[in-house]
């Protein structure tokens, strides 16, 4: 078998207080669904669940003494999924419930630190539940808000009903500009089907070239400076292997702080394989996926999610990668 | 695990698979520890199961849900579960309740003498001996590791950023001092002279303290993080699992500082995943992520046997029984091997 077979998948469930996140906690725990789940949830969390499958944790951020200082993991996490993990009955998903200010980057920088969490789970999807009525206010007032956003894989727009039609786009619209390649469900009671919520592998890099993150141009008007926002690059001449290294490399070491997402497809010049990468912070995951479709244009496509995006020059940076 | 066996003609069962009792659980084996010529082993069912030699093992249903931690306690064993509860279990079964958290869980269980100490989360609980309620000593952070001086005086408790000592004073009152270094500290453990104190770090490195003068060293190197280690049982070495060869830091004189440590190799290539020292000899049994255990000579690596075989599954405990005849081994898979070592 496989190493990645036995990985168990891990749900990173972030959203702000009152948005909906017990609500959904309470069908995954309770739906018939076959499935066994246990949920990791904030002892100080908005209402107790009552079940032999919730493990109460802290919410512990370490900071790894390696240097690195965004390099924040939730120590918790790791002592409890390594108990989670000698279990006498399999688990088919773990989800773990962040409180509505915490930032989720310790909860996934924790899946690509720790070795032993490594081989045996893996981050499977960030999933944000945003509250329809509440966000735009959100946003303004608390930039955790904007970085759940700005973080997630999927993103459950809870509580249309409260809301018009209208403001349901405007509020979309206001979504899209920080994450664009986030999936958005509207809900209502967070009525998602859990197959549309658990076991995405989203952040699998085959997954990446399955679901191509929706390039358009992102609007680039800002109201102030330290707002969450995306930024999207797309070339069809192909890039210089050596040139895209150093600087994406030294791009992250620098503003890995700022810049909460990457995604990408590349295409280097004289490689016959597809790169495919993504990362949260400055922690990136990246390999060579194959060939390029025969009917396929190559071209190589990338998007950045994080603060202060527009003074770190990447434009110019991802254009001095092009080969001549 | 035949077929398996088929695929490895060399890896053939040993002398003492064939005269042992070898069980196919099927749940985790998290922790062993020996009481007196009895082994008690800990499972990721809540069972525990009591090896004896000459009769057939018991098998104890404890927890409702993983041992995580398991102590001797005399005649007794304590052990801390997912489920909450902190339980005390005889040899002959007799299962009594310490305390119940509820849905926290018992990360870590120590005694010393009849005191019985548990942490759950941030807070360590300590019932000196004939008292019903325990103190608590509480921690900024959750708790990584617990262990006794050899003499029961002192308490070292490691936590993020370092490890606080707690120690009684002539009054009866907790006094705790703090030894600092940033990071997140696991198991914990002094050396069997009192000299010395060890933490296994997140990560994969190993911290020390010179406790006279709090001087502090790292032991690196580490391919992985150390799970296991122990001191030899007359502070000559200290020995840990975390590379694919047994590290063995040298203790004795000065210290391990400015010393290489003595690396243990074996067949394979495979990460030592739990080692377990021989009593009273330079002497260790390294279990490896592939489930074969060896019993190596430290000072003369030629002198190694191979003890139990290939089974797949990291080994994940180790213990011996005190008179030194027999030997209980267990991986993540649920194998276990039950044998006297000397041959009739």
């Amino acid at each position: 078998m496989e190493e990645t077979d036995r990985q168990v998948p891990v749900t990173v469930l972030t959203g702000f207080l009152g948005a909906g996140k017990t609500t959904l906690l309470n069908r995954i725990l309770t739906e018939q669904h076959g499935k066994k789940y246990a949920v990791i949830v904030n002892e100080f969390g908005e209402q107790g669940i009552d079940n032999d499958l919730v493990v109460d944790a802290d919410e512990e951020v370490f900071e790894m003494n390696n240097g690195c200082i965004c390099c924040t993991v939730r120590g918790d996490l790791i002592r409890i999924l390594s108990g989670l993990m000698k279990r006498a009955d399999k688990l088919d998903a773990i989800i773990v419930e962040t409180t509505g200010l915490a930032d989720p980057a310790p909860v996934a920088q924790t899946f690509f630190v720790d070795q032993d969490v490594a081989n045996k789970t893996k981050l499977d999807a960030i999933v944000t539940v945003a509250d329809a009525v509440h966000l735009s206010s959100q946003i303004e007032d608390h930039h955790e808000a904007e970085e759940q956003i700005a973080f997630g894989d999927v993103i459950l727009l809870n509580k249309i009903d409260l809301v018009k039609d209208e403001n349901i786009e405007v509020v979309t619209k206001r979504i899209r500009k920080i994450n664009p390649f986030a999936k958005i469900i509207k809900t209502t009671k967070c009525g998602a089907p859990l197959k549309e919520i658990l076991n995405l592998d989203a952040f699998s890099l085959k997954r990446i070239l399955e679901v191509e993150p929706d390039f358009l141009e992102s609007d680039h008007d800002h109201e102030h400076d330290d707002d969450v926002t995306s930024l999207s690059f797309v070339s069809n001449t192909p890039l210089d292997m050596e040139k895209f290294q150093n600087w994406f490399g030294k791009l992250l070491q620098t503003k890995g702080q700022d810049i909460m997402r990457t995604k990408g497809i590349l295409d280097f010049k004289d490689e016959n394989d597809r790169y495919v990468f993504q990362g949260v912070h400055m922690l990136m995951d990246a390999s060579p996926m194959g060939k390029w479709p025969e009917n396929k244009e190559r071209s190589s496509r990338l998007v950045f999610i994080g603060r202060n995006l527009d003074t770190m020059n990447l434009k110019e940076g991802f254009e001095a990668c092009k080969s001549e | 695990m035949t077929t398996d066996l088929n695929q490895f003609p060399e890896l053939d069962k040993t002398k003492f698979e064939q005269r042992g009792i070898q069980l196919e659980i099927g749940v985790p084996v998290t922790c062993a520890v020996s009481i007196g010529n009895n082994i008690a082993a800990g499972f990721g069912d809540g069972t525990v199961r009591i090896f004896s030699s000459g009769e057939k093992h018991k098998t104890l249903k404890a927890h409702k849900g993983v041992i995580l931690c398991m102590s001797k306690d005399g005649d007794s064993i304590l052990t801390g579960g997912d489920d909450g509860y902190f339980l005390k279990i005889s040899l002959n079964g007799e299962i009594n309740e310490i305390t119940n958290f509820g849905s926290r869980w018992v990360d870590h269980v120590a005694a010393y003498n009849g005191n019985l100490v548990c942490s759950s989360g941030k807070v360590v609980y300590y019932w000196d001996k004939n008292k019903k309620e325990p103190k608590s000593l509480n921690h900024d952070s959750t708790i990584g590791g617990l262990a006794f001086d050899a003499k029961g005086r002192r308490l070292a408790v490691s936590r993020y950023g370092g490890v606080t000592i707690w120690k009684k004073d002539y009054s009866n009152k907790w006094k705790s001092t703090k030894l600092d270094w940033k990071g997140s500290h696991n198991k914990v453990s002094f050396s069997p002279d009192g000299k010395y104190l060890v933490t296994s770090m997140q990560e994969n490195v190993l911290r020390c303290w010179r406790l006279k003068d709090k001087l502090d060293f790292a032991m690196s190197g580490y391919g992985s993080k150390v799970k296991s280690f122990a001191f030899i049982s007359d502070t000559s070495y200290l020995v840990t699992s975390g590379a694919i060869d047994a590290i063995c830091w040298p203790f004795d004189g000065e210290g391990p500082m400015g010393r290489k440590p003595i690396c243990l190799p074996y067949i394979g290539n495979k990460q030592v995943t739990f080692i377990e020292p021989f009593p009273d000899e330079k002497a260790i049994f390294a279990g490896l992520s592939d489930g074969s255990v060896f019993l190596s000579q430290i000072e003369n690596e030629n002198n190694t046997i191979i003890i139990r075989s290939f089974t797949g599954s990291e080994v994940s405990a180790i213990a011996m029984t005190h008179d030194k005849s027999s030997i209980f081994i267990g991986d993540m898979n649920g194998n276990t091997l039950w044998t006297s070592i000397w041959d009739q």
